[in-house]
């Protein structure tokens, strides 16, 4: 119902009381913790430096299998995308391999102390992205990053390398920019 | 004295598809001695396992064949035939631009680690799973843990209300 605002002399309509929402506040689960956390047994909740330490050497356990295993399947894709070159019905197969390449390599490289693979995974990740199917030159920008991937690793360049790894990867962006379209 | 965590009493599920990443999660789970430690490769797998056996925390992957993480991740939070609605999975992806983040939050997921990953990251996000567990919230448009995570200063009313 309307009435008169003595304050603004406006006839003003008050507003709908709004609606409460319909919430479930539903208390946390402590079973987890009430039976692993303890004062007694196992690993402080915050570890120390050498504990970390210790625990990152578990993780870097798998470098030589990452090593192993990515330099096999860069050649396995190298060799998909070179028989896509001349073949188009083989295209579609070379772009997805080259997604599942790019984005394992983009997930691992830097846990393994290679995040200048990390770096450029993420370049042909994205200029594979949402393809199909490639031309010619965008198969062949593919193979640059594959071939690149692999001198990194076959060279055991770990961290970022020196101004000549760097202006690589600033390459390979500006050229997976430059042959980016059409995107089928 | 400091507080510990005695991982032997937890069990956990990885599902991911890439060998290597599903080891070193492995390894670093081994290592801290959990000893009931299942790895599979595709979702419906782990619902197989999850509807088998008692698993604590689910270690999941974003990119899998088939159904991806977080089909798999709205399946465990909204769907009738959910193994476990309230089960912690900790979502592994290299996927980590702020979207992806936020939509993964959306769906209900109880940590985030943007891969590549170190030692540290997982483990923290191990710890907050076991040890700092969140209160569920269910809403018409929402089922999963309390996203608000920042404790901020709030003069306003709590539109919160049961």
């Amino acid at each position: 119902m309307t009435h008169y605002d003595w304050g603004s002399g406006a006839i003003v309509t008050p507003e709908e009381p709004k609606k409460k929402k319909n919430v479930q506040i539903i208390p946390a689960q402590t079973d987890l913790k009430r039976r692993a956390v303890n004062f007694v047994k196992g690993f402080d909740i915050n570890l120390s430096p050498e504990q970390l330490e210790e625990l990152e050497n578990v993780v870097q356990r798998s470098t030589e299998t990452f090593v192993r295993d990515v330099g096999k399947e860069l050649m396995d894709c190298r060799k998909i995308v070179i028989g896509a070159l001349g073949d188009k019905s083989k295209r579609p197969e070379a772009v997805a391999a080259c997604g599942d390449l790019a984005y394992s390599v983009k997930a691992l490289g830097g846990t393994f102390q290679y995040p200048l693979m990390t770096q450029i995974a993420k370049s042909m990740e994205s200029f594979v992205a949402d393809r199909t199917t490639a031309n010619e030159k965008q198969l062949l920008v593919s193979q640059l990053h594959i071939d690149s991937l692999y001198v990194i690793l076959a060279s055991r360049v770990t961290g970022f390398g020196t101004t000549v790894e760097q202006a690589t990867v600033a390459a390979l962006t500006k050229l997976a920019e430059r042959y980016e379209l059409p995107r089928e | 004295m400091n507080a510990k965590i005695d991982f032997s009493k937890i069990s956990f599920l990885i599902v991911d598809g890439d060998k290597i990443s599903a080891q070193v999660v492995y390894d670093t789970l081994a290592y801290l001695g959990a000893s009931h430690i299942q790895r599979v490769k595709k979702p419906n797998d782990a619902f197989d396992v999850l509807r088998r056996e008692q698993i604590d925390i689910v270690v999941c992957e974003w990119r899998l064949r088939g159904m991806d993480g977080l089909e798999f991740l709205d399946v465990m939070r909204n769907s009738t035939n959910s193994p476990n609605r309230f089960i912690p999975v900790i979502m592994l992806t290299a996927h980590s631009e702020m979207k992806y983040v936020t939509t993964a939050r959306d769906l209900g997921i109880t940590e985030f680690l943007a891969k590549p990953f170190n030692a540290k990251a997982l483990y923290s996000r191990l710890v907050s799973v076991i040890a700092r567990p969140r209160r569920f919230i269910n809403t018409g448009t929402y089922f999963g843990p309390d996203r608000r995570r920042r404790q901020v200063q709030f003069d306003g009313p709590d539109r919160r209300e049961l």
